[in-house]
Parts: structure tokens; sequence; C-alpha cells
């Protein structure tokens, strides 16, 4: 996966003539919602179940790839957030290619529901670094509903990276790629095992902590959570300070949802030592996005302020216990 | 109007090196006020090189791939004779939007004949014309020439229809891009994959009309045609001063070849301005840096690949060789006429290029397709001097004066770019 290349223009004609058609760009979503509940399904190129790994590698044509996965919450009113993405996709690689914010950025695209109610509580796609990522952002399922528990099972997502994802960038260089979680509720209470068999299909025989995931998780990837201002819960303090006990200072809230692809594409930049905070800010005002430089902005001003701490963080919680994830 | 065109299909046809004013002819010519029942704009020549600028309404567009009759909704075909670009295309049709025209591409018919220009030709294209260095033919960096050239060698090269059976297509990209690998091997121009530009096409064929013959009939049934063609006559593959032409039949034979198989007749009407401009490399024999002060112009700046906008006097023995290019025309649409008094007024009046010293009043015309040939007129124009004298300022006498050195009748004239600014001639010049 992802040896070619990004290119606007082909992406740019491709919504023209589909909008000409008619078409809305998330079509695998609107062919679903012609059909009963009960047929609702993954489609295959992102269903987690039975995957052994996907996979970021090295090529001729991009031999420093550097693994960006994004992961949306689509339950709810959260389904617009892959739509603003999908706007914006030629944007994020202005910023992330010809900004030199990363050299070869491989990213990967997934949606995240609830696997206590929801048909398809989770899709995870492939890295891609040509237009493909733009065909897999618009086959993920918009599903919409969600459980009403304030909870959805990111915890199921995160589970996923620890245990299905190889990358070069980790095994041959050390180096973490980025995880964004876009969404507005807690994790479950636990990791379910029963979950994890049904639709990962990895035989866990016992439940774990979410903390253990997070726990693992940042061995390999510098993971954000992202907080749109979506949903009532963007001023909930329950919400934040969950995320918060999980990821410290790299739980964002952002008050302009239409800005989630400059917050990626600085995030990644400011993490990669490309750019300042500041710098950052002026290369989206040059590029037109004025207002979403200020949130951007607001974002991640504390990110800014310390720079270092992007790849040295560490989870604020305790030690390893004996609720770890293990392999069976 | 019908007192002049009668029942005819109109080939507009520019007599110079482009930039006549073809665009903002053809949009007159469809406005539903000129009253002349047009069913389609048929293209006949040329890609997206084409920059046909169209000023109505408080409206601009530079029309490329589009007919310019669509701010009057009157669709376009694109016939087998076209290069097309589907890239460009989406582009153009974004523009339109934004301009008021709803979903433009709903007015395309496509001929399923018509060759594809692709980013591996556009990137070709650019990497040649790199390597020529200060040597530059003044292209327009689009692919045109690339498209033609791999398809001259080629059978297989990639057309519009194979966009509607993805596998044949990709077989298809996949044997081009492997043609051009060696040229594009350093990376400085970049292209998609080709399963992207599968893809992609995939799209465009869906998005517009491809039929195996454009509906070209069927349009015609519904009223009249009118066939706009693309850069000038000039630069015509063929009859245009070698090596500094297009790779395409500008000249009106296969317009001509269109209107005959529908069993019509046709008016090719020929645009000039009432003096000489020429857009990149190539012989000038008026140009006059002066004039080119005097008469700035709005919509044609120095492009990267095709180099700078270059004015000049009228150049009568030019002009007379274009219609005798064109087999001859039926009438003339002279533009630009307000330049007249505009370069007068800035003290560097237009001038007539009546003759060339040593050569007289007309260059030959030389055997078919005899690019050797064509090679001697370029090189006899880079030496010519031109006998000049000013042209008259009196709008009938100029246009008197054009009706006689082109043997044609002047039928439309424009004082300005705005369509507002067009008019049938007898009206101008009584």
């Amino acid at each position: 996966m992802g040896y070619g290349k990004w290119d606007d223009d082909t992406y740019a004609a491709a919504k023209t003539f589909r909008a000409a058609r008619g078409l809305d760009d998330f079509g695998y979503t609107a062919t679903m919602r012609t059909r009963p509940y009960t047929e609702w399904t993954v489609d295959p190129s992102l269903d987690p179940f039975g995957v052994s790994v996907r996979e970021s590698r090295d090529s001729a044509g991009h031999p420093d790839s550097l693994p960006i996965a994004v992961l949306f919450d689509v339950t709810g009113s959260m389904g617009v957030v892959p739509r603003i993405m999908q706007d914006k996709l030629g944007k994020l690689h202005g910023l992330l290619q010809r900004k030199g914010y990363a050299d070869d950025p491989q990213i990967l695209f997934g949606g995240i529901g609830d696997a206590d109610c929801d048909r398809v509580p989770l899709q995870i796609g492939q890295f891609e670094s040509d237009n493909a990522m733009d065909e897999q952002l618009r086959t993920v399922f918009l599903e919409g509903g969600g459980g009403g528990q304030k909870s959805e099972s990111y915890e199921l997502a995160a589970y996923f990276m620890t245990r299905h994802i190889a990358t070069d960038a980790w095994e041959k260089r050390g180096q973490k790629g980025y995880l964004f979680i876009i969404g507005d509720e807690f994790n479950k209470s636990r990791l379910s095992a029963r979950q994890v068999r049904t639709v990962i299909g990895d035989d866990l025989r016992r439940d774990v902590t979410v903390e253990s995931v997070y726990r693992e998780l940042e061995e390999r990837w510098n993971v954000y959570f992202v907080l749109p201002n979506q949903s009532a819960y963007y001023d909930d303090p329950e919400i934040a300070r969950h995320w918060t006990r999980l990821l410290g200072e790299r739980f964002l809230k952002l008050d302009d949802p239409a800005a989630v692809c400059e917050l990626i594409a600085l995030t990644v930049g400011m993490g990669e030592d490309r750019i300042d905070l500041g710098e950052g800010l002026a290369d989206l005002r040059d590029i037109g996005s004025v207002a979403e430089a200020d949130s951007v902005g607001t974002a991640l001003v504390t990110l800014g302020a310390g720079r270092a701490p992007v790849t040295t963080a560490r989870v604020p919680l305790g030690d390893a216990d004996d609720d770890d994830v293990s392999f069976t | 109007m019908s007192e002049i065109f009668g029942d005819r299909d109109i080939i507009v046809v520019d007599l110079g090196f482009g930039d006549a004013g073809k665009g903002a002819t053809v949009d007159w010519l469809c406005a539903p006020e000129t009253g002349l029942d047009v069913a389609a704009v048929v293209r006949f020549n040329g890609g997206a090189q084409a920059a046909h600028n169209v000023v109505t309404d408080g409206r601009h567009h530079t029309f490329s791939q589009f007919g310019a009759g669509t701010f009057s909704e009157v669709p376009t075909v694109l016939s087998r004779h076209v290069l097309v670009e589907p890239i460009a295309l989406a582009a153009e049709a974004r523009a339109l939007a934004a301009l008021g025209v709803a979903n433009p591409l709903r007015l395309l018919h496509v001929d399923a004949r018509a060759l594809l220009t692709t980013p591996i030709h556009v990137a070709a294209n650019r990497a040649r014309e790199d390597a020529r260095g200060v040597g530059r033919h003044g292209s327009c960096g689009k692919g045109i020439g690339e498209t033609a050239a791999y398809a001259l060698t080629h059978p297989d090269a990639p057309t519009v229809g194979d966009c509607r059976t993805p596998a044949a297509l990709r077989r298809k990209l996949e044997a081009l891009a492997a043609h051009y690998r060696p040229l594009l091997a350093d990376g400085r121009h970049p292209f998609p994959g080709v399963d992207d530009m599968v893809a992609l096409y995939v799209e465009f064929a869906a998005a517009v009309r491809v039929t195996d013959d454009g509906d070209l009939a069927d349009l015609a049934a519904r009223g009249r045609l009118v066939f706009e063609g693309a850069q000038g006559v000039l630069l015509d593959e063929w009859r245009g001063f070698h090596p500094h032409t297009t790779w395409s039949t500008v000249e009106p034979s296969h317009a001509r070849k269109l209107i005959d198989r529908l069993g019509r007749r046709g008016y090719v009407l020929g645009v000039t301005r009432t003096y000489t401009t020429r857009h990149g490399a190539g012989p000038h024999p008026t140009e006059d840096p002066a004039l080119a002060a005097a008469l700035p112009e709005p919509h044609n700046g120095t492009g990267d690949y095709q180099g700078a906008f270059r004015v000049g006097h009228l150049d009568e023995v030019l002009l007379r060789y274009a219609v005798e290019v064109c087999g001859g025309v039926d009438g003339l649409a002279v533009t630009h006429l307000d330049a007249v008094e505009r370069a007068a007024a800035a003290g560097t009046p237009i001038r007539a290029g009546q003759c060339y010293r040593h050569v007289g009043e007309r260059l030959p015309l030389g055997p078919a397709q005899d690019l050797a040939y064509q090679q001697r007129l370029t090189e006899t124009l880079g030496r010519v001097t031109v006998a000049q004298v000013p042209l008259p300022t009196g709008r009938a006498e100029l246009l008197a004066h054009l009706e006689t050195v082109a043997g044609a009748p002047v039928a439309v004239a424009a004082d300005g770019p705005d369509r507002a600014a067009r008019t049938i001639a007898s009206a101008l010049a009584a």
C-alpha cells in the first residue's frame, strides 16, 4: 500500500465529476442507507475482522514513510467531521508535502462506533500515500446512531492500533507514528474481550482496563484525542477530565470542527520539528485558512508552548499491572 | 443576421496566430438576442490549450474546452478531432459553476474517438520544453503536442471511449507511462498513479455524455451548429510556420467535412483583429513593442511555457495567406476596432504592412503537408522587411480596406471585448 503520490488535481476533478452526477462523496454510506438496518455492514476493505496487520512501509519513492492514522467517531453528530476532512484532503497534503511538514506521509482512515449497539463498530483502512486515501475515506460508513451512554468504543480502536499495525518508521527508525482519534465521548469502561473476539477476531480471554490499552498504544504512537465543537459534550468537564487523565496535553479541544484537517497537519509538523506554532499558523493564513488558524492556534497553544513533550510525553497513569493486554 | 448566414452552419476560424476574438464572436453568435437559433457549439481542433475570452453581463471566463456559447446554455460537442483533458475540464466546470452556470458538465457531448490528454502527456511536454532551454517552441505546456505525437506512433493511444472500459484503459495508461518513463525518470515532472487516473477517468466518462459521434446529427437536427476553431490558422500544423505551430489542423477542413457529412452547407467566418498579435516564439514581421505598450492586453499575460504576448501592426501579407490557407472565407469578423483610436491617441497609430520587400503581397501556398517548405517560409519571414502605410482610421474606410485585403465582406464587427460591443457590420458602418 501507499506507493503512489497524492495528486490534488486528480482528487479535485474526481470530486467535480461525482458532484455533476449528483453522487454523494460518501457513496458507500448513501448506498447503505437505502437498505434495511439489518443489512448494514462494513465495506470489506475497511473490515478489521481477521486482519493480521495493516502496514506502513518504505519504498523507493517514499524512503522515509511516516504513518498518520485518523480515526473518526462516526456516531451521531460527529459524522459531519469525516465529510469536512474529505473536502480538505488536498489542503492536508498541501501542508504536509508542499510545506514540508512530513516527507513521505502515509495516511490511514477509520471509523469508530459503539460495539454495544452499532452494526459497524470499527472500520480500519490501509495506509495510503496516493489518492486511494480519498477513496478509503469516502468508503467509511457513517452509521450515525450511537448508544446514548456517553461512551463509544474508542478503546477497541486503540487495541487494534496496538496489535495490528506494523510500520517501518518504528521498526527501522524507532519513530512513533501519529494517531488522531476524533470524538466527543468516553471510552467504554473496559476493553471487552468478547467485543475483541467478535469485531477483530482475536481470541482475547478477559477484559482489559482502558488505561493499559492506551499505555501500550503510547509506546509506538503519538496519540491525540480531538474534541471538536460539534456536540453538547464540548464543554463537559467530565469528558475533558477522562481524556486528560489518559493523554495529558494531547487532549485537544477544537472550537471549529471545520479546522480538523489543519489541526492534524500542524500537529504533525510540530511533532516532526519542522515548524513551531507561529510558523504553522502563518502557513495556514498563507493558504487561506484564516478562521481555521485561530481555532488551531487555540487548540494547540499548550503544545506550542512546550514542543518537546509531543514525542516524549508518557501516559500520566501509573505503572503496568496485571490488567495489561496480553496475547493469548 | 440570418440574411447573412442563411441556414448555414457557421465555422469560426482565427485568421491570425490566435487571440483574435473567436470566443467573444462565438458567444455573440450563440446569444439568444442574436437570433441565430444555435443548437450546439462544435470544437473541431485543439484541446485544453485553447483560451477564448468572453466578457458578458459582467462575467468573464477564459473558455478552454467548453464552447464559448456556454453562457447562453448552448451545448458543446467535443468532436473526434479534439484532444480532451478531463482534469482541466473539471476545473473549468468549477469555474463556470462559480459564474452561475448550473452543472456545466451536463452541456458536454464528447466523441468517444477523441484522444485523451493525460497528466503523463503534460509532464512529458514540460520535460521536453525545459530541455530545449532557449530554443523553446513556445508551447503552452499542456501536453497537446505529446498527445498528438504519441497517437501517431501508437494506435492504442488512450481515447475518451476507453474511459468506459476500465480494464482497457488501464492497459493503455500503463503502456503510456512505460513509454515516457525514461524521459520522466528524474521526477521533476511528477504525475499521478495509473490507479488514480483510471478511477478519475471512469468518473469523467460517467459524468459527461460520451457517444460514438458526439450526438452531432441529433443536435444538428435541432438547429444551427457553430464550429469554434481553436488557435489561429497561422499556427496550423501543416500550413503554419514550422516548427512554431500547434499539433492540430486549425484551418477549417475538418469542420467542413463534418458539415458535409450532415448534408448541410457551411459559412466560414474568419476572425481578425485590426492589428496582428502572437503568443510565444516564431516569426512576427510587423512586431512593434511601442504598439504593445499602446495596446495593453487585459487577458493575455506572459505564460510560463508560452512566453510573452507580442503585438504588431496589421500584417496584410499574413492575412491574405491565412484566407488562402482556409480555402477562402465567406465573411469576416473584425474585432478590436476601438484599438485604432486608442493606438492613435497613445501616439503609435496602427500601420498597415502591405507587402514584404523582395517577396511581395502574397506568400505562395506550398505543396500539401510539406514541412520543409513551411520551414523555408519561416526562415523567409524571419528576414523580411515590411512596407507599411497608415491604416485608414475612419470605420467605413477601415472595414472596406479589410474586405479588399481578405477578399470577403465584413459580417460582424466589434468595438470592445464585451458581447454588447459586437454588432452586424452594416449597422456599424452606417
